[in-house]
């Protein structure tokens, strides 16, 4: 009876407001890519042939961080009572490092090229952005929040995942299977 | 702290992406300018007459409604500077076609239409080009998205001018644009798959490397026939 009600406490309500503000992340990010005039140019990372190539390999060190990510999450729920001290700030940092690597991608994208829905990689790909910092912003506004249901975390930290690897594969795959494998 | 956390996490890409948006208002065109920087190439253009000109027809049509003469060339390249924004403009014409590229290094066009009674009128994606033929230079307004400038494109010669370069790689069309003025200014831009950068600077004559794939840029004669049908 008593374990009963411990378990009621959970709910989906809390979850309402991190997926609001992702949802409006998301449309945000993709109006204004809509909307806005393509600049053609946009000030990135330098050492690369171009924003093509900067925006292939940062894409690309996302992509591998974000495997870190599912790696670091899995032994972290895992039941095996094997959890290191490191493993939270492995999965924290390595996070954040993926995030920040992907700013000027998107930066790029947005400001320069805006949303195109032309060709289906690049609208599969415009699209998928949008939808990556949504969940993203999603899943960080849920991380400190108490009593969400035990799928939260994994269900959106996955989204994200698959996302940013939907991401990698319309973009860096593409680049690097079409032009080659160079900076 | 811990809780805070993922806040700290979405500023600071906040104030990245912010950071990066004030760095680019602020950074300067890329424009390759080489050479002498006399913007007013206008003056000093050596004007070749087209082919066929027939510029003025000052002989009075005699009595009925005799054919006038089209005072269109036939042949003729035109290039110039884009008044109010320092990008650059070609317009090639060729029996009666007409094709134009305007690029400042950052936006790029590529429009296509007709040349008759003196005139061209060309359309691209989100852009327009009206432009009077005469006079030795092509004078008129062009029109991307929603910004309108003026221009005044003297007649130019090889190796000035308009070339377009397109490759297909495994399935990714590659098209890129250059603009050559007579005093050296050149801009160009090269567009792959719904992305596109600044070219590669192209020297008439050669080829241009994009990503280790090889561009031959064609003159209007290559191309014309191609965008315009």
């Amino acid at each position: 009876m008593t374990h009963t009600t411990v378990l009621t406490k959970r709910s989906v309500v809390p979850l309402l407001v991190p997926l609001g503000v992702g949802a409006l992340v998301a449309v945000a990010l993709g109006l204004y890519g809509r909307v806005h005039a393509p600049t053609g140019f946009a000030v990135g990372v330098a050492g690369f042939s171009g924003p093509l190539a900067m925006k292939a390999w940062l894409t690309t060190g996302a992509a591998l961080l974000a495997i870190v990510q599912v790696l670091s999450a899995m032994a972290m729920w895992s039941k095996a009572g094997t959890r290191s001290a490191w493993l939270a700030p492995l999965h924290r940092w390595s996070g954040r490092i993926a995030f920040l690597l992907t700013i000027p991608v998107a930066f790029h994208c947005l400001y320069a090229l805006g949303a195109q829905y032309d060709s289906p990689r690049v609208m599969i790909h415009s699209l998928l952005g949008c939808f990556f910092y949504g969940v993203f912003t999603a899943k960080m506004l849920s991380l400190p929040r108490r009593g969400l249901p035990g799928w939260t975390l994994p269900v959106l930290g996955g989204l994200v995942f698959t996302a940013l690897i939907g991401l990698w594969l319309t973009s860096s795959f593409w680049f690097f299977t079409t032009l080659g494998v160079r900076l | 702290m811990s809780r805070l956390g993922p806040f700290y996490t979405l500023a600071a890409g906040a104030v990245v992406a912010v950071a990066l948006g004030a760095a680019s208002l602020k950074a300067a065109p890329t424009f390759q300018q080489v050479g002498a920087q006399d913007t007013n190439a206008a003056a000093a253009a050596p004007a070749e007459s087209p082919p066929a000109p027939s510029q003025e027809p000052s002989q009075q049509p005699t009595g009925e409604a005799t054919e006038a003469p089209d005072p269109t060339p036939r042949k003729a390249d035109y290039a110039g500077v884009v008044q109010g924004n320092g990008g650059l403009v070609a317009i090639a014409v060729r029996d009666g076609k007409a094709v134009a590229y305007f690029c400042d290094g950052r936006i790029e066009a590529w429009l296509k239409g007709t040349a008759e009674n003196g005139t061209v009128t060309l359309e691209g994606k989100d852009a327009l080009i009206t432009a009077a033929l005469g006079g030795g230079k092509a004078q008129g307004r062009l029109q991307v998205g929603d910004a309108k400038w003026r221009f005044t494109a003297p007649l130019v010669k090889k190796p000035s001018g308009l070339y377009r370069a397109s490759a297909a790689v495994r399935g990714a069309k590659i098209v890129g644009g250059w603009i050559v003025l007579p005093n050296g200014q050149e801009v160009g831009r090269v567009q792959i798959g719904g992305s596109g950068e600044p070219a590669p600077r192209y020297v008439p004559g050669t080829s241009v490397d994009y990503y280790g794939v090889t561009l031959r840029p064609e003159e209007p004669d290559a191309f014309i026939d191609e965008l315009v049908r």
